[in-house]
C-alpha cells in the first residue's frame, strides 16, 4: 500500500541523513546570523552619518536574509563530504533520483522570496534615502568638491572659503556638488557613507547629514593614474561654533 | 610506437610536392609577423614625430596590426580562402596535411585544423596566461605586505595591477571554453571535428598574436589603467595602452571566431541521437557561455576602437572638453563587462555539472534546472550592466531598476546551486580531485554569491563600491568558482587529452593550498575593504596594515599551491600513469574513444539512444 | 615524445617535485627582484642643508634646514632616469632630484628657481599658497599669497596619505611663469646673474614627525595629452616625487 504523503513527510524527516543535515543547517543558519550581526561593524569605522548607520544596518540584515541559503548549502555540503567514499575504485551508483518537482518548486520560490525581501529592503532605503535628500536640499550647505589629479579640494560657496580639508558642522544637512577638472575620480567620505564619481564637466550630486563629531578620511575611489593612492586627505565633523571659527581662519565669512 | 606519431605508421606523408603549407608554421609567422612589424614601424618613422603623443599612438598601433596580420600570413591562415578565391579549392591531401595528420609533435606549432591539437594549444596558452597573470599578482600582494609602497614604484604597481587584471580576464574567458571546449566537446557530442575547422584553427593564432602585443605593454610604459581601462583616463595614459587596445581588439576577433565557432558545431554536429534534452551538461554551458560572449566582445572592440581614435586622432569620443562622455566608454565597456562575468563562470559550472554525477553515482539532479539556471543567468546579465555605474553619476533614477535586475540574478544562480546539492544529496561522492572542485565551487561560489547580494544593493554600494571589498567578491566568484570550475575539468579530462593520469598526491598538496590560501587571502580582503580601504592602491594607511599582512601571506600560499600544480601537469604529461580509457567510469561520449583520439575521433559515427546520466539504481 | 610506460620511482618524484617547485619560487623571485630593481629611484636623494639657527614661530623654536631645487623646461644635463625609454631630456622637470629628504620637526626654506613658460591652471585653487608659514611666499623679493591662474608655471604640492602614523603636510605653491622657455641646467646656485631670466621663488614651512609624503605638480604640463596630465605628469620623477621627512 502506498504511503499517504502526509506519511511521506513523516518518514522523510526519520531519515538519519535528513536529521543530520537538517540540524547542521539550523546550526550555521543561527551562528550565520549571530556573526553577520556583529561581523561588518566591527571592522567598518565609526558612522558619523545616519546614511552610514543604515548601511551597517543593511549590511547585518542582508547577512541574515543569506543565513538560511548559508545553512543549507554548508548542511547538505559537509554532510555529503563527510558521507563520502574513500578507495581508488568507484562506489557503488546511489539512488537514481532525476529530479523531484516540489523541491525544485519549493527551492525557486523560496529563494525568490529572498531575493523579494532584499530587493524591497533595497528599494525602501533608496526611496528614504532620496526623499530625505529632497527634503534637506533647501537648506542644506552647498560643499562644491573638486577632484584634481591627485588632489581632492574643497569650495564652500555661501562661507567664500576653499580649502583641502573637508570641514563640516554638526546636524547640518550637506550637499556635495562633484565635479573633476581631469579624469574620473570617486569622492569617498568613508565615515559618512558617501561616494560619488567627480566627472569633467557634469557635476555629480551627494547629499548627507552629519550627525556625530569626529574626523573622516576622504578618499578617491576610482583609479585615476599616478598617485591614485595618495588622493587622500582629511576632514572632521566639528561642533558649530568650531566650524565658523575655522571658516573665520580661513577668510570666509560665517552669514 | 610513439605515442604521438601513431598515424605515421598507418597513412603516407601527403603532398610529396612539398606544398606551400608543408613549409609554414609558428616559425615562419613569426618571421613574417616581424618583418611587417618592422616594415611598418620604419615606413612611417620619417612621418611622425614621436614627442607627438597622437603620433606616436599611430605608429604604434599600426606596427601592433601588422605584426599580428603578418603573422596570420606568415602561418598560412589565408592559403585556404586564397585557393578558393582563385578556383583551386585545398586537395583532400592538402586538408589532410592541415589536420596535422602523420605529423607528430610539430602539428602543435603550426596552423592545425584538428580540434584536439588546438585544444591542446589553448590548454598550454591559458596555463602560460594564468602563469603569468598569477606572478604579477604575487607582485601586488609582495608591494602590498606593509604600508609604504616599499617593493615597487607607483608606476610599476598601476602596470602590475592593469596587466593582471587583463592577463587574467583573457585566460579566464578561454580557461575551460579554450582547451575543452575543443579538445573535448566535438567528441562529447560524437562530431568528427569542429563545424569550421580553419576557422578553428584561426581563432587561436590570432590569440597567440595578441600575446606579444600585450608583453609589449611593459616595454612602453605599462598600462596605468587597470583592466576596465576607463576612459578618459586611457585617452591620457602613455604609449604603453597601445598594446592594451591592440589586443582587447585581437581578443575580441578570435573570439568572436571561436564562439560562432562552437555555436555551429553544437548546433548543427551532433551525433544522431543527441537531442536538445540529452545534450551534456558542459556543452550547453560552453554554448551559452560562448553564445553570450557574441553580442558581449564587440562592444568592447567598439570601446577600444574609440579609445585608440581618440588616442591617435584626436576624435572626443570620450573627452567631455569637447562634448564627448566618459560614461559612454563606462557603458561600452560594462555592456561587455557584465555578460562578460558570466561568459567565465558558466563553463566553469559546467564542466563542474559534468563531473558530479560521475563521482557521485547518480543523474545530475534536475537537469532542467541547470538550463534554466543558464538561461535565466544569461537572460539577465545583459540587463545589469549598469550596477557598476551606481556611484558615477549618470541617471540616479535607474539605479533602482538595475539593483532589480541585478538581484533577481540570485534566483538562477540558485538553481545551480540546487542541481549541485541535489546531485551530491543522498550520494557518496567519491572524492577524487575533480570532486573536490565541486565541494570548492560550492563554499566559494557561497561566499562570492552573497557578497555580491551587499553590492548590487544601491544604498550599501555607497559604501563598498570601489574598495577592496569588491576586488575579493570578484576574485571568489572568477577564481573561487570559475577557475576551480575549469581546474576540475583539467583534472577530469587530462587522462583524455594527454593518455595519463594527473598525479594524485601532487594534486591534492595543490588543491589545499591554493583553497586554504584563498580563504585567507580574500578573507583579509574582505575586512580591508570593510575598514574602506579603496582597490588599486599602491600605498595605504597603517588602520590597513593587518588585513593587508593576512591577505598576503594567503597569497603566497596561493602561489606555492599553483606551482605545485604546474609541476604536477608537466611530470604527469611526460612520466604520469598511463590512464585507462575511461578511469572514472563516465557515461560521456568522449570516454568511448582511445588515447591518442583518431584524427576523425569516432570509426563509426555514434548513435545516442539516452542522456549521458544514467547512473544510480532504481528507487525502491 | 619517447616515453611509453616511463614512471619514476617514489623518491625521484618528490625530488623533481621539489626541485620544480624551487624553480617556480625562484622564477618568481626573480621577476619580483627585476621589478624591484627597475623601481629604485635612480635619482640622487636630496638632502636639506641643515643650519645651526633657530627660528621662533608661534611661539615656539625650530631649527632651520634648506632645500633648492630647479624648475626647466629644457635642461642641458638629464637627471638620470634608469631606462633610456623613459629617460626624456625634453621634458621639462624639477631637479636636481625630485626625491628630497627634510629633517623632522624643523623650519624648511625651500627655494625654487624657475625658467618655464606656462598657460593656465586647470583648477584656479592650486594658484594660492598653502600651508606655508604665514600662507606666503616671496616671489623675487615680494611676498604674495596668490598668483593668477593664467600666470603659473608650475606648482609644488606637497601631499600624503592621511594615517595615524605620520603627522599631515599640505603645502601648495605656485611658480611664477617666465615669458619664454629658458634652457638650463640645475646648477640653481650659479644661475643668479647669468643670463638666464627666470624667477626665484622662496617659501617656508615645517615638518612634522618623521613621515613618508609625496608631491607633484598641478599645472597642466602634459603638453598634448587629455587635460595636460599625460606623457611627463603621469610619469614618475618628473614633475612628481617624494619627500621623506627623516
Amino acid at each position: 500500500m502506498a504511503p499517504t504523503p502526509g506519511e511521506k513527510l513523516t518518514n522523510f524527516f526519520k531519515r538519519r541523513d535528513v536529521i543530520i543535515a537538517s540540524a547542521l543547517g539550523v546550526a550555521i543558519t543561527a551562528l550565520t546570523v549571530i556573526i553577520g550581526g556583529w561581523w561588518y561593524t566591527k571592522w567598518m569605522p565609526t558612522a558619523l552619518s545616519t546614511d552610514m548607520k543604515s548601511i551597517e544596518r543593511l549590511m547585518v540584515i542582508f547577512t541574515w536574509i543569506s543565513a538560511p541559503v548559508c545553512g543549507t548549502v554548508v548542511a547538505i555540503t559537509l554532510y555529503t563530504f563527510f558521507n563520502r567514499h574513500k578507495g581508488d575504485t568507484p562506489p557503488e551508483d546511489g539512488p537514481a533520483i532525476r529530479t523531484r518537482g516540489p523541491i525544485v518548486i519549493l527551492w525557486s520560490v523560496v529563494s525568490s522570496m529572498l531575493c523579494l525581501v532584499a530587493v524591497v529592503y533595497g528599494l525602501i532605503e533608496l526611496n528614504s534615502a532620496e526623499g530625505k535628500a529632497q527634503a534637506d536640499a533647501p537648506h542644506a550647505m552647498i560643499v562644491e568638491v573638486t577632484g584634481n589629479q591627485w588632489v581632492w579640494n574643497f569650495h564652500y560657496p555661501a562661507q567664500d572659503v576653499t580649502t583641502d580639508k573637508l570641514m563640516l558642522p554638526i546636524n547640518q544637512p550637506v550637499e556635495f556638488r562633484i565635479i573633476s577638472a581631469d579624469v574620473n575620480h570617486s569622492f569617498w567620505p568613508v565615515q559618512l557613507g558617501v561616494k560619488a564619481d567627480a566627472n569633467r564637466y557634469q557635476v555629480t550630486l551627494a547629499d548627507t547629514t552629519p550627525n556625530k563629531l569626529g574626523t573622516i578620511d576622504v578618499k578617491c575611489a576610482e583609479l585615476c593614474g599616478l598617485y591614485h593612492a595618495y588622493m587622500e586627505t582629511t576632514g572632521a565633523v566639528t561642533t558649530r561654533a568650531d566650524f565658523n571659527n575655522w571658516v573665520t581662519a580661513q577668510g570666509g565669512h560665517t552669514a | 610506437m610513439t605515442t604521438l606519431d601513431h598515424h605515421a605508421t598507418t597513412r603516407p606523408i601527403p603532398n610529396p610536392k612539398k606544398s606551400l603549407i608543408t613549409k609554414l608554421n609558428m616559425g615562419t609567422g613569426m618571421v613574417v609577423g616581424i618583418i611587417f612589424a618592422l616594415a611598418t614601424y620604419y615606413l612611417i618613422n620619417p612621418h611622425v614625430d614621436q614627442s607627438v603623443a597622437q603620433e606616436y599612438n599611430r605608429q604604434l598601433l599600426a606596427t601592433m596590426f601588422m605584426w599580428s596580420l603578418g603573422f596570420m600570413i606568415g602561418i598560412g591562415a589565408f592559403i585556404g580562402p586564397f585557393r578558393w578565391l582563385i578556383g583551386k579549392d585545398l586537395t583532400d591531401e592538402e586538408n589532410l596535411y592541415l589536420a596535422g595528420d602523420g605529423q607528430g609533435i610539430k602539428r602543435y606549432f603550426k596552423y592545425c585544423t584538428d580540434h584536439k591539437v588546438v585544444g591542446i594549444q589553448y590548454l598550454v596558452g591559458v596555463m602560460t596566461m594564468l602563469g603569468v597573470g598569477g606572478t604579477l599578482a604575487m607582485m601586488i600582494r609582495t608591494n602590498l605586505i606593509m604600508p609604504g609602497s616599499k617593493f615597487v614604484s607607483p608606476i610599476i604597481y598601476n602596470s602590475l595591477v592593469g596587466l593582471h587584471g587583463i592577463t587574467m580576464i583573457i585566460a579566464m574567458i578561454i580557461v575551460a571554453t579554450g582547451p575543452f571546449g575543443n579538445y573535448i566537446m566535438p567528441i562529447m557530442i560524437g562530431a568528427a571535428d569542429m563545424a569550421f575547422p580553419r576557422l578553428n584553427a584561426l581563432s587561436w593564432w590570432v590569440l597567440f598574436t595578441a600575446i606579444p602585443v600585450l608583453c609589449s605593454a611593459w616595454f612602453l610604459g605599462g598600462i596605468p589603467t587597470g583592466w576596465t581601462a576607463y576612459a578618459p583616463l586611457s585617452v591620457q595614459a602613455g604609449p604603453g595602452m597601445n598594446a592594451f587596445i591592440a589586443t582587447i581588439i585581437i581578443f575580441a576577433i578570435s573570439t568572436a571566431v571561436a564562439g560562432a565557432n562552437i555555436t555551429a558545431t553544437v548546433v548543427a554536429m551532433r551525433a544522431k541521437g543527441m537531442s536538445w534534452n540529452r545534450v551534456p551538461i558542459f556543452v550547453v554551458g560552453a554554448t551559452v557561455s560562448v553564445a553570450l560572449a557574441i553580442p558581449a566582445f564587440p562592444t568592447f572592440m567598439v570601446s577600444m576602437i574609440m579609445t585608440g581614435l581618440d588616442r591617435t586622432f584626436a576624435t572626443t569620443f570620450f573627452d567631455a572638453n569637447f562634448g564627448g562622455s566618459g560614461w559612454l566608454y563606462a557603458h561600452l565597456f560594462w555592456i561587455m563587462g557584465h555578460p562578460e562575468v558570466y561568459v567565465i563562470l558558466i563553463p566553469g559550472v559546467a564542466a563542474l555539472m559534468e563531473i558530479a554525477p560521475v563521482f557521485v553515482r547518480k543523474p545530475l539532479f534536475s537537469y532542467n534546472a541547470a538550463i534554466m539556471g543558464f538561461a535565466g543567468i544569461a537572460g539577465l546579465s545583459v540587463l545589469v550592466w549598469a550596477h557598476h555605474m551606481y556611484m558615477s553619476g549618470w541617471m540616479p533614477m535607474l539605479n533602482g531598476p538595475f539593483m532589480v535586475t541585478t538581484e533577481m540574478i540570485s534566483v538562477p544562480t540558485g538553481l545551480i546551486f540546487l542541481v549541485l546539492l541535489g546531485t551530491l544529496w543522498r550520494g557518496r561522492p567519491w572524492m577524487k580531485l575533480p570532486m573536490l572542485g565541486v565541494y570548492a565551487f560550492l563554499w566559494n561560489m557561497l561566499v562570492g554569491g552573497i557578497t555580491g547580494l551587499y553590492l548590487s544593493d544601491v544604498p550599501a554600494d555607497n559604501y563598498l563600491h570601489g574598495s577592496m571589498y569588491v576586488t575579493a567578491h570578484f576574485h571568489y566568484t572568477l577564481m573561487g568558482a570559475a577557475l576551480t570550475g575549469a581546474l576540475a575539468g583539467l583534472a577530469f579530462w587530462f587522462p583524455k587529452m594527454t593518455g595519463r593520469m594527473l598525479n594524485e598526491r601532487a594534486g591534492y598538496i595543490s588543491f589545499w593550498f591554493v583553497q586554504i590560501g584563498f580563504q585567507i587571502l580574500f578573507l583579509g580582503m574582505f575586512i580591508a575593504g570593510a575598514e574602506g580601504q579603496p582597490r588599486r592602491v599602491s600605498d595605504y594607511a597603517k588602520t590597513f596594515a593587518t588585513s593587508n599582512m593576512v591577505s598576503t601571506i594567503g597569497a603566497y600560499m596561493i602561489g606555492i599551491g599553483m606551482i605545485v600544480l604546474l609541476w604536477a601537469v608537466v611530470h604527469s604529461w611526460r612520466f604520469g600513469k598511463i590512464a585507462p580509457m575511461n578511469p572514472w567510469g563516465s557515461k560521456t561520449l568522449e570516454w568511448t574513444v582511445p588515447y591518442p583520439v583518431p584524427l576523425v575521433n569516432f570509426d563509426t559515427p555514434p548513435v545516442v539512444t539516452s542522456d549521458f546520466y544514467g547512473y544510480g539504481k532504481a528507487e525502491k | 615524445m619517447s616515453g611509453t610506460n616511463t614512471t619514476m620511482t617514489a623518491g625521484k618524484r618528490t625530488a623533481s617535485a621539489i626541485v620544480g617547485v624551487l624553480l617556480g619560487v625562484a622564477v618568481v623571485g626573480a621577476v619580483g627582484f627585476t621589478l624591484h630593481s627597475a623601481s629604485a629611484d635612480p635619482q640622487k636623494k636630496l638632502y636639506a642643508t641643515k643650519d645651526s639657527a633657530t627660528i621662533s614661530v608661534d611661539g615656539k623654536s625650530y631649527p632651520k634646514a634648506a632645500v633648492t631645487l630647479g624648475v626647466y623646461p629644457d635642461r642641458q644635463t638629464a637627471i638620470d632616469h634608469g631606462s633610456t625609454a623613459n629617460n626624456k631630456k625634453d621634458w621639462v622637470q624639477y631637479g636636481p632630484s625630485t626625491h628630497i629628504v627634510l629633517p623632522a620637526h624643523t623650519y624648511v626654506t625651500m627655494t625654487i628657481h624657475v625658467y618655464d613658460s606656462g598657460e593656465k591652471l586647470n583648477n584656479p585653487y592650486f594658484g594660492r599658497v598653502v600651508g606655508t608659514v604665514g600662507g606666503t611666499m616671496n616671489v623675487d623679493g615680494q611676498d604674495v599669497t596668490s598668483i593668477p591662474a593664467d600666470q603659473v608655471q608650475h606648482t609644488f604640492t606637497l601631499h600624503g596619505l592621511p594615517t595615524t602614523s605620520q603627522d599631515p603636510l599640505y603645502v601648495n605653491v605656485p611658480l611664477l611663469r617666465v615669458s619664454t622657455n629658458e634652457k638650463g641646467d640645475f646648477l640653481p646656485t650659479t644661475d643668479a646673474g647669468t643670463k638666464l631670466q627666470g624667477h626665484t621663488v622662496t617659501f617656508s614651512f615645517i615638518t612634522g614627525g618623521k613621515g613618508e609624503y609625496v608631491w607633484n605638480c598641478e599645472y597642466p604640463c602634459g603638453d598634448g595629452t587629455y587635460q595636460g596630465f599625460g606623457a611627463v605628469m603621469g610619469s614618475y620623477g618628473y614633475m612628481s616625487g617624494k619627500v621623506s621627512v627623516a
